[in-house]
């Protein structure tokens, strides 16, 4: 077995273990819901060598747009899920387009820098996002057949949704583009010497992942029937990226743990304390200093550890290897 | 062989830098099918001449072509699929992707947007991947065709960054100092490749190693300060009062044939 | 009229965003490192001069010890912490300083709670004068003057002096700097702790204008970064007229558009970078 199918099973366990692990379908749906917007981010950091602080940014406008498409037009639920992809993708377009023209840090500025101009763009424009109060009362009707007024019907959907997408990023990972997309990452100035136009290469990227941030931004507005102001702001981004990173950008599962480990362990820490933040921001210290393959390298190195005989028949690759 | 249109030609090419003039009234012609070698001191702007026929610079004034169609504004890597290759003097390799996949990467750079198909796989039998493997048997480093670039000797990687040019088939072929860090037998051999490669490719090199240099070119270009000082024949070259004076005066101990 | 009150402040907004994105910038230039913890020192520095006069110090006291404190506290943060990822990619960079800038925040929401404060002007500076026809807050003409004399100060120690030489050697080259035997490390940390500083400065000077809020830090990062990507990273005057536009910008539109003020910001930065990539005044 290939390690790219290991990881699409480990993918479909988490979707299957998590309802009989938690009490809350919504917290459940969470967790898919952010992996995908993580793994999203990956396919920019750990394949692209983009440190996006714009995810957020994709992650709202998908809230919006499914939110005011249900409230205003009779259209179906699948349709505006599918304008928030389409939106999600042409910003992200956009932002990429614009950001690129510089690189490193100052590439890094300009996605905060344009996150914090649409959050700005929905703060100002109170009329169509609601402004602080975020966009309320958002249904979340039937598709066909399938009633998701529950929220484990909810998660269902999700949960297929969520192993659809990671199938699909795990098939843009290791298609040809996504192979010149680490070469990107790996000696940008080369591939360009090479023959490969990079700038295209990077905006390409940057759509596909604000596709499937759209989409997350989507379903995470019908999950808790709101568009709230914070799902496009600064934090929202942050969110994303440190996930993401807490994770580990080797491969794409390691995303989802990413995600999973943020979302159930703030959950947890926040019914405790209210000031959890103090400690995420004390782990993200660590995490650099320690953990730099992020939880999926430190699970490597457990289970390294856990097996010295079997190192060599287990036939491990490099850890570089990106699938 | 003066009748014959020059592959590449540069007409009174500049480059500057700021207010640093790396490169002024550079004008060359390079003929097809021969190995042209580009020589001079450090700083004499050998591979800044480079950077500018392959489009790494744009250049600040004059003209360059390629089969006689201007190129001058043209970025590197839209240069690629006209048939223009390079390797870097410092290598420049894809550290962490395995040999044979920064082959196939070069390789599949001629048709780039092919590559731009996130639902394509990569086929083992595709043409990229042909093309690697036929370059690998030919530099001989197929035994190391999937390890991990990074970790190759520097005599393999320096073969592998020739391979990289090579590996997009170009017709002209640019190689930036081939032999740079190399040991005694390493540098025989890719003596032999650069030969081997001026069989079925015009090559265009820079080098400091005047063994090579004498024994392989048909032409050879020598560079001072950023402008052509000679160019002749290795005999010429090597008789030219000029350039014995100016640069290469001990220089000549190289097995000079 | 209106537009000329909003013009003068503006001219103190920006000055306030000057010192900001300054000491952003000398950090990124010498360390090429982005410090997303630069809002936290502006946030620490406000609320270091709140909790002072608070506690009934004399305002000029706190407005002078703030900033040392947070200067200090940045200095410590480098020795301990920051010198040692130096060498790590800059992903990791950002992960530390977004790391303690969480941290920072929620420290300031444990000691100081969630909802903020104010923070008065002086008794000398409560007044208003009047300037032709309108009157103007006299604290915040100090504020001009007080932040023109310092820009003044830190133009002569960027251009004028040794440690300034090799700040702007330092950002061309780290091996220059060891040639001139120079200990890099103790410039780092000086360079460090002085841009912290600044930010805390800025800080400082604006609680009496604006009141103090956990999450002013953010808001100040995103302006910093903005001034900076206008202005050009590294660039002294770069920052000075970027900040100065985009006070000067902010505060007129308050009048035009309030709502859509921070809105023109950025989207007058996303014009500068469609026109001139590198900035007004960007070297690199």
């Amino acid at each position: 077995m290939n390690r790219s199918s290991l990881h699409f099973i480990l993918a479909a366990i988490v979707a299957v273990a998590l309802p009989l692990f938690m009490r809350s379908g919504t917290l459940a749906s969470e967790v898919l819901i952010y992996a995908m917007a993580a793994s999203a981010c990956n396919l920019l950091l750990g394949y692209t060598g983009l440190l996006s602080f714009g995810q957020g940014i994709f992650f709202g406008l998908g809230s919006y747009v499914v939110g005011l498409t249900l409230l205003h037009t009779p259209l179906p639920l699948g349709l505006a899920i599918l304008f928030s992809i389409v939106i999600g993708a042409l910003v992200a377009t956009g932002v990429g387009w614009l950001s690129i023209r510089r690189q490193g840090v100052y590439f890094v500025m300009l996605t905060l820098a344009f996150s914090q101009f649409f959050y700005f763009l929905a703060y100002t424009f109170k009329d169509i996002t609601g402004g602080d109060n975020g966009l309320l009362n958002i249904p979340r009707p039937d598709v066909g057949p399938l009633v998701l007024r529950s929220s484990w019907a909810y998660y269902a959907f999700i949960a297929i949704i969520f192993l659809l997408i990671f199938a699909t990023l795990q098939r843009v990972a290791s298609s040809t583009f996504g192979r010149t997309l680490l070469a990107i990452r790996d000696n940008e100035e080369r591939a360009r010497a090479i023959g490969f136009p990079v700038r295209t290469f990077k905006i390409t990227a940057f759509a596909i992942s604000g596709a499937v941030t759209g989409l997350a931004g989507a379903l995470h507005a019908l999950l808790i029937g709101v568009a709230p102001l914070s799902n496009i702001d600064y934090h929202m981004s942050e969110s994303i990226l440190i996930m993401t990173i807490i994770g580990g950008t080797g491969n794409l599962f390691a995303s989802v743990l990413g995600a999973g480990f943020y979302v159930i362990v703030s959950d947890l820490l926040s019914t405790i304390w209210p000031r959890w933040l103090l400690l995420l921001g004390g782990l993200l210290v660590v995490v650099a200093l320690f953990m730099q393959q992020g939880l999926w390298g430190l699970l490597e190195r457990i289970i390294l550890a856990l097996r010295p005989a079997s190192r060599t028949a287990a036939g491990k690759e490099p850890g570089r290897s990106p699938l | 062989m003066s009748a014959q249109a020059p592959i590449l030609a540069a007409d009174k090419l500049a480059v500057r830098y700021g207010s640093f003039l790396a490169l002024s009234d550079v004008t060359l012609a390079i003929k097809p099918n021969t190995i042209h070698s580009v020589i001079g001191p450090n700083g004499a702007g050998k591979t800044t001449l480079f950077h500018a026929l392959t489009g790494r610079v744009q250049a600040s004034s004059g003209r360059i072509t390629l089969n006689g169609r201007d190129i001058t504004h043209l970025s590197d890597d839209k240069r690629v699929p006209l048939g223009i290759a390079r390797s870097f003097q410092v290598t420049s390799l894809f550290q962490n992707l395995t040999v044979r996949e920064n082959l196939r990467l070069a390789a599949q750079g001629r048709t780039p947007l092919q590559a731009l198909a996130p639902w394509r796989g990569v086929e083992p039998d595709g043409e990229a991947t042909v093309i690697a493997d036929q370059v690998m048997s030919r530099l001989g480093i197929t035994a190391v065709a999937d390890r991990v670039a990074g970790e190759l000797s520097h005599g393999q990687q320096r073969r592998l960054e020739v391979g990289m040019a090579v590996a997009a088939k170009p017709r002209l072929i640019l190689l930036d100092e081939p032999t740079s860090g190399m040991g005694i037998d390493d540098i025989e051999a890719m003596k032999a490749l650069i030969r081997d490669l001026g069989r079925d490719h015009t090559v265009l090199f820079i080098e400091h190693n005047m063994g090579i240099v004498m024994n392989i070119s048909d032409t050879v270009t020598v560079m001072r300060a950023g402008r052509v000082l000679v160019e002749g024949s290795p005999m010429v070259v090597r008789d030219d009062p000029e350039v014995r004076r100016a640069y290469l005066g001990n220089m000549m101990t190289g097995d000079i044939a | 009229m209106i537009y000329l009150f909003q013009l003068v402040n503006g001219i103190g907004l920006g000055m306030l965003y000057f010192l900001l994105a300054v000491g952003l910038s000398i950090i990124f230039g010498l360390l090429h490192f982005v410090n997303f913890a630069h809002g936290a020192f502006y946030l620490l520095g406000a609320y270091l001069a709140y909790d002072m006069i608070e506690r009934g110090l004399n305002f000029w006291a706190g407005l002078v010890l703030a900033p040392l404190v947070v200067a200090a506290l940045a200095a410590l943060t480098e020795i301990v912490l920051l010198r040692r990822i130096y060498h790590l990619p800059h992903t990791f960079h950002i992960l530390v300083t977004v790391g303690l800038a969480l941290m920072v925040q929620e420290l300031v929401i444990i000691l100081w709670g969630p909802v903020g404060g104010n923070v008065s002007p002086p008794e000398a500076l409560s007044g208003v004068v009047m300037l032709g026809d309108f009157i103007y807050p006299q604290y915040r003409l100090f504020v001009i003057v007080f932040t023109m004399v310092l820009a003044l100060g830190l133009w002569w120690l960027l251009e004028g002096t040794r440690l300034g030489a090799v700040v702007r050697a330092g950002s061309e080259s780290t091996d220059m700097v060891s040639l001139l035997g120079i200990d890099i490390l103790k410039v780092n940390t000086a360079v460090f702790a002085l841009g912290a500083g600044l930010a805390g400065l800025a800080g400082s000077l604006a609680a009496p204008i604006r009141g103090v809020e956990p999450f002013m830090g953010v808001e100040a990062l995103g302006i910093a970064f903005v001034v900076v990507v206008i202005g050009g990273m590294g660039s002294y005057t770069g920052a000075l007229v970027a900040g100065l536009l985009v006070g000067i910008v902010q505060s007129i539109m308050t009048t035009l558009w309030p709502e859509g003020a921070r809105l023109m910001i950025y989207l007058g930065m996303g014009l500068v970078i469609l026109t001139m990539p590198r900035g007004l005044l960007g070297r690199a």
